[in-house]
C-alpha cells in the first residue's frame, strides 16, 4: 500500500514535469503567437552562454550564466533563420513532450527537414537545442531529447516507467546482473523505492561489472553506477534524482589521475557547457577516490603524467572549484609525484581487493568528508 | 686601310615608308587591312567634320578572287559625302607621300593624311594596283584618276583621267591591297562599331567581303563645334620650334633689283623724275609716314650708302653688319665688295635694327603664342631674366635655350586654349551609350581642358551599369580623337588608371555588366608607338583621367548603393514571405491554437517601409 501512494506521488511529479514543460513552451508559442496577430515581429531574450557570461556561483557550488542576454528579433533578418529554427524545435520538443517520444540530437537534425527548416549541419542544430535549454532553464531531457551515450545502473531500486506503451510498468533493478543501461525510459521513470543507502559512482565498466559479481550491491546497500568514463547528462540527472528523491548519498570512484578528478567535480558541480542548467548537480556528491595521496599509502602501481595531464592539472589549477580541501589538495600532490595510477591498479594486491579492503576504508572515510 | 667611300644618297619619303612601313601599321595582311580601313574612314570623317557636314561614309571591302585562302587580294573602297578633293590636288594628293592639308594645331583624327598615302603604297606593293579615286566638289562634275606612285620619285603616275557628271560631291577612293580578312574582320567590325559610337552624327554602312552589311545610322544631328586653327602655347615649344618662329618673324633685307626700285620711286611719287641722293631722302622724309616697310628699308641703306637709284642699281647688298655698325655691298662697276660705316645716331640705323634683328621679345610672345598679353610678357622677360626689348634676331644659341627652358618653366602663363579641340560633348556621348548598350544605369563626364607639355587637352568619359551589357567588365573603350583604339590596350594609360580603381570601394563586384568609354581630345595624342594604339601615361593625362573616372565612380556607387538596397529589401521581404508563415504555423500549434495569427498584413506593411 505504501508503496503505491508513493507511486501515485511520485507519477504527480512525473505529470508535473511534463506540464511545466508543455506549459513554458506554451507561454512562449502564445506570445509570439499575439505578437504577429498585433502585427509585430516577435523577439525573445537568450541567455548569453559566451566565455565572459559563464561565472562560479558558491552558493550553488556550480557554474552559471551571469546576467547578460542576446536579443533574437525575427525583424532583424540576419537573426530570422535561427529564430525559425528555435520556434521550430521549441513545436518539436512541444509534440515530443506531448507524445512522450524520445530523440537525440541527431534525431532532431534529420527531423527538422521533414519541416522545410534547414540546418546547416549537426552543429547548428546543437547549438539551437543548448539555445532552447538556456531559454528555458531545462535540459533537454526534459523536452525528450536524449544522449546517446549510455551509461548503466545496478541496485535494489525498484521505478516505474512511464513512457508510452510501458506507463505503470514497474521494474527492479537488480534482476539482472550486466545492470540496465540508463536511457531515457530510466531518466524519465518515476524511482519508486529502495533499500539501498548509498549511491557508488563508478567511472569503468570492468569495476562496475567486478563490484556487480562481488555484491557490492548487497554488502554495502548501495545502487551502483557505471558512468563510463565522463558521466552523461542523463546520468548526473538521474545520480540527482536518486541523492533528491530518494534522500541517498552519492560517492564517487574514479581512475587516480587529473580527468578522474574532474570527472566526480562535474558530477558534484556541473560543467561550465551546461552553466545554463541547474538540475545536473549533485553538489553533496563525494569523490573518495583514487586519490593522489592512496597512490603513495597504497603504493599502487603507477605510470608516468603526460604532458597533456600536467597540463591539465594547471588548468584545474585556474578553476574557482579548486582552490580548497581535498580537491586542491590531491591537485597539487598529482602535480609533484607526476605519476597516476587506475582503478584496476589494486588487481596487484587480488582481484576483489578493491571491493574487500578499500571500498569499505572509503566508504567509513565518506562519513566524514 | 679601307678604301670603301660610302655613299650617302638621299632617300625620297616614299622610299623611307617604303622601307619602314611596319612603323605605320602596315606590318602583316591582317593588321594592314584594318590600318587602311581606318586610315580611309578617318580621313572621310575629318573631311566632313570640318566643312560641318554630316557624314555618310560607306565601306566595302571585296575579295578579288573569293576562292583564294586569305591573305589574298581584296579591293577597299571607302566613299564619303564630304567635299572631294580638286581636280589639280588629287595626283598630288593621292600620288606622294607627305602631301596633306592637315597641317596646323587643331584637333583631328590624323595629323597629316599621311596613313592613306601609306596604305596607297602598300596596296600597290603588294597588288601592283593602282589606287582609283573619284572626286567631286561641286555636286555636278566628278574626276576620276587612276594614279600609282612612283616610290624613287615620289611622283603621281597618272595612268587615267575622266570626268563624268554625277548628282552628289564627294570623295570615293579604292586600292587594291592583300589583307587576310579572316583574321582582320573582327577588329574591323569592331572599328566600325566603336567608331559609330563615338561619332553618333556620322551614318556609317559596311558591306564586308562575306556580303554581311553593317550599317549604323547617325542618331544625333548636331556636329560637334569645328575646331579652331591656333598658335601655339609657350610650353609646347623647343628649340628649334622658336628658331623657325624667329626666321617667320624677321622681314628679310628686300632685294634691290630693277622692279624693287620701281616700286620705291613710285611710292615716293618719283616715277617719272629722277633726283639726286638729298633730294631723293628729303623727299621720303615728307611721304615717311605712308611708306611701307620694304620701302622705308631701301630707303634707309640709300641714306647710309649716300647713292641715289641710279647708283643703286649698280651695286648689290651683301651683309648689314648691325652690331659693328657696318654696311657691306659688292659694287659691279669695280667688282670688288665695300663697306660703309652706319651712324648710330641716325634715325635710319633703327630703322635697319628692326629688321634685321627682329621683333622685341615681349611683341614676339605677345603676337606668336597663343594667350600671352603685354603684361604677361613683361613678367616673363623679368622671369628668364631677358630685357622686354631684347631682339628676337640677336638671340645667341646659349640664350635660345635658355629661353626655351624658361617658356617651359612659367608658371604664370594661362592653359592652352582648347579652342581648337573639338570634344564630343556630354550629351551625344550619353545618347551613343545609351543607345548601344540600353544600360540601367549611365553617367558622363567632360573635364576641363588641361595641357600637357603645352598641348590642350580635354577628356571626356561614360561609365555604363547593367542592361545588355555583358558581364566581366569593366570593358574598355577607348578613344583618342574619335579614333578607337583596339590593339595594345595592355599598355595604355586609360587601362592603368580603370585596373588602378579598387572597385570594391565603388560596390562594384564580380563579374559586373559595366563599360567604360573613355575618350581623349588633344592637339597631339601622346602615343606610345607610331601605329596609334595606345597612349602613353602623361601625368597630367593619368591625372585628368582619374578625376573623370572617380567622378563617375562616384556616381555609380551611388546608384549601386541604392540598387544593393532595394536588392537588400527584395531579398528582405523573401526572407519574410519564407519564414513568418513557418514561424506562425509552429507558434499556432504551441499556443495551442485552431487558427493561424494574421501576419499578413504585416508581410505588406514590411514591403511598404523598405520601399521608401
Amino acid at each position: 500500500m505504501k508503496t503505491n501512494e508513493k507511486s501515485q506521488q511520485q507519477n504527480k511529479k512525473s505529470d508535473k514535469k511534463q506540464k511545466d514543460i508543455l506549459e513554458i513552451l506554451k507561454t512562449y508559442g502564445a506570445k509570439i503567437y499575439d505578437d504577429l496577430d498585433n502585427g509585430q515581429f516577435p523577439k525573445f531574450s537568450i541567455p548569453s552562454r559566451s566565455v565572459s557570461n559563464i561565472v562560479y556561483d558558491k552558493k550553488l557550488r556550480q557554474y552559471v550564466l551571469g546576467n547578460s542576454a542576446a536579443i533574437r528579433n525575427s525583424r532583424n533578418s540576419s537573426q530570422l533563420r535561427s529564430f525559425t529554427q528555435l520556434i521550430w524545435l521549441a513545436f518539436f520538443a512541444n509534440r515530443l513532450t506531448q507524445e512522450k517520444k524520445s530523440s537525440t540530437l541527431r534525431d532532431v537534425y534529420y527531423s527538422s527537414q521533414a519541416f522545410a527548416i534547414e540546418f546547416e549541419d549537426q552543429a547548428e542544430s546543437d547549438n539551437i537545442i543548448v539555445d532552447l535549454e538556456a531559454i528555458l532553464s531545462k535540459p533537454r531531457e526534459d523536452f525528450h531529447v536524449f544522449p546517446e551515450e549510455r551509461s548503466s545502473i545496478f541496485g535494489d531500486l525498484n521505478v516505474e516507467y512511464t513512457i508510452p506503451g510501458y506507463e505503470g510498468k514497474t521494474m527492479n533493478l537488480s534482476n539482472h546482473p550486466d545492470g540496465y543501461s540508463i536511457g531515457p525510459s530510466l531518466t524519465s521513470a518515476e524511482l519508486l523505492d529502495t533499500s539501498a543507502e548509498i549511491v557508488i559512482a563508478i567511472e569503468k565498466g570492468g569495476l562496475f561489472t567486478r563490484f556487480v559479481e562481488e555484491q557490492v550491491d548487497k554488502k554495502f546497500k548501495s545502487i551502483i553506477i557505471n558512468t563510463g568514463g565522463q558521466a552523461p547528462r542523463s546520468t548526473r540527472t538521474l545520480l540527482k534524482r536518486l541523492h533528491d528523491e530518494m534522500k541517498l548519498p552519492v560517492i564517487v570512484l574514479t581512475d587516480g589521475d587529473v580527468y578522474g578528478e574532474h570527472i566526480a567535480m562535474v558530477i558534484k558541480s556541473g560543467s561550465a557547457n551546461a552553466a545554463h542548467l541547474r538540475e545536473l548537480t549533485v553538489p553533496d556528491a563525494k569523490w573518495v577516490g583514487v586519490w593522489a595521496t592512496d597512490i603513495e599509502k597504497f603504493k599502487l602501481p603507477t605510470i608516468p603524467m603526460t604532458e597533456s595531464d600536467i597540463k591539465r592539472c594547471y588548468d584545474l589549477q585556474k578553476d574557482p572549484r579548486y582552490q580548497e580541501g581535498i580537491w586542491k589538495k590531491e591537485l597539487d600532490v598529482f602535480l609533484r609525484i607526476k605519476r597516476k595510477a587506475e582503478l584496476e591498479a589494486f588487481s596487484k594486491y587480488g582481484l576483489t581487493n578493491i571491493t574487500d579492503k578499500y571500498l569499505p576504508q572509503k566508504l567509513d572515510l565518506a562519513k566524514s568528508l | 686601310m679601307s678604301s670603301i667611300k660610302e655613299q650617302f644618297n638621299q632617300i625620297s619619303p616614299s622610299e623611307f615608308f617604303y622601307s619602314n612601313r611596319d612603323l605605320a601599321g602596315f606590318s602583316n595582311p591582317t593588321r594592314s587591312l584594318y590600318t587602311a580601313v581606318r586610315e580611309f574612314v578617318e580621313n572621310a570623317l575629318d573631311a566632313c567634320d570640318q566643312h560641318g557636314i554630316l557624314p555618310e561614309v560607306h565601306l566595302i571591302i571585296k575579295a578579288v578572287d573569293p576562292d583564294k585562302p586569305d591573305p589574298k587580294s581584296y579591293i577597299l573602297t571607302v566613299k564619303d559625302n564630304g567635299p572631294g578633293v580638286d581636280a589639280e590636288h588629287i595626283p598630288l594628293a593621292f600620288g606622294t607621300v607627305l602631301y596633306g592639308s592637315k597641317f596646323g594645331l587643331k584637333q583631328a583624327r590624323g595629323m597629316f593624311g599621311l596613313g592613306a598615302t601609306m596604305a596607297i603604297l602598300y596596296g600597290q606593293i603588294t597588288t601592283n594596283k593602282p589606287v582609283i579615286v573619284k572626286s567631286s566638289t561641286d555636286g555636278k562634275i566628278q574626276n576620276e584618276f587612276e594614279i600609282l606612285l612612283d616610290i624613287q620619285k615620289n611622283k603621281p603616275v597618272i595612268l587615267k583621267h575622266t570626268t563624268k557628271e554625277i548628282s552628289k560631291n564627294g570623295l570615293s577612293v579604292s586600292i587594291c591591297l592583300e589583307g587576310d580578312y579572316s583574321k582582320a574582320g573582327t577588329k574591323i567590325r569592331d572599328y566600325v562599331y566603336e567608331t559609330s559610337l563615338i561619332t553618333p552624327y556620322a551614318t556609317i554602312t559596311f558591306d564586308d567581303p562575306k556580303e554581311q552589311k553593317f550599317h549604323h545610322s547617325r542618331f544625333v544631328r548636331d556636329i560637334p563645334p569645328p575646331p579652331t586653327i591656333i598658335r601655339p602655347h609657350p610650353h609646347g615649344i623647343d628649340v628649334e620650334r622658336i628658331r623657325r618662329m624667329i626666321v617667320e618673324s624677321q622681314f628679310e633685307i628686300p632685294t634691290i633689283d630693277d622692279s624693287m626700285i620701281e616700286k620705291v620711286r613710285k611710292d615716293l611719287g618719283l616715277s617719272k623724275k629722277s633726283l639726286g641722293f638729298a633730294a631723293t631722302m628729303s623727299k621720303a622724309k615728307t611721304k615717311w609716314k605712308n611708306l611701307s616697310r620694304q620701302v622705308r628699308v631701301v630707303v634707309a641703306l640709300m641714306s647710309f650708302l649716300k647713292m641715289d637709284f641710279e647708283m643703286l642699281r649698280k651695286i648689290k647688298i651683301e651683309d648689314i653688319d648691325v652690331p659693328n655698325k657696318k654696311l657691306y655691298y659688292w659694287d659691279f662697276g669695280d667688282s670688288q665688295s665695300k663697306t660703309v660705316d652706319m651712324d648710330s645716331d641716325s634715325p635710319y640705323y633703327k630703322q635697319l635694327t628692326n629688321t634685321v634683328q627682329g621683333e622685341p621679345l615681349t611683341t614676339f610672345l605677345t603676337k606668336r603664342f597663343q594667350r600671352v598679353g603685354p603684361t604677361t610678357a613683361i613678367k616673363f622677360a623679368e622671369f628668364a631674366g631677358f630685357k622686354p626689348e631684347k631682339r628676337m634676331g640677336t638671340m645667341t644659341n646659349q640664350e635660345l635655350v635658355k629661353l626655351s627652358d624658361s617658356l617651359q618653366k612659367f608658371e604664370e602663363f594661362l592653359s592652352p586654349d582648347p579652342s581648337c579641340l573639338a570634344p564630343l560633348g556630354e550629351e551625344p556621348l550619353e545618347k551613343g551609350i545609351k543607345k548601344f548598350f540600353n544600360p540601367d544605369f549611365t553617367a558622363v563626364v567632360q573635364r576641363p581642358a588641361s595641357a600637357y607639355s603645352g598641348f590642350p587637352f580635354i577628356i571626356e568619359m561614360g561609365i555604363a551599369y547593367g542592361g545588355d551589357i555583358k558581364p566581366g567588365g569593366p570593358h574598355v573603350y577607348r578613344y583618342a580623337n574619335r579614333i578607337p583604339l583596339l590593339y595594345d590596350e595592355g599598355s595604355d594609360v586609360v587601362l592603368k588608371v580603370v585596373n588602378d580603381t579598387d572597385w570594391g570601394r565603388y560596390k562594384v563586384k564580380g563579374e559586373p555588366p559595366f563599360i567604360i568609354v573613355s575618350h581623349i581630345c588633344s592637339t597631339r595624342i601622346p602615343y606610345k608607338t607610331a601605329g596609334k594604339e595606345n597612349v602613353a601615361d602623361r601625368p597630367e593625362i593619368e591625372r585628368e583621367l582619374r578625376l573623370a573616372l572617380q567622378f563617375l565612380s562616384r556616381k555609380l556607387a551611388a546608384y549601386m548603393s541604392k540598387k544593393g538596397q532595394a536588392e537588400m529589401a527584395k531579398k528582405r521581404a523573401n526572407l519574410y514571405a519564407k519564414y513568418v508563415p513557418l514561424i506562425a504555423q509552429f507558434c499556432t500549434e504551441l499556443a495551442g491554437k485552431k487558427k493561424e495569427p494574421n501576419y499578413k498584413k504585416m508581410l505588406e506593411e514590411e514591403a511598404i517601409v523598405e520601399n521608401e
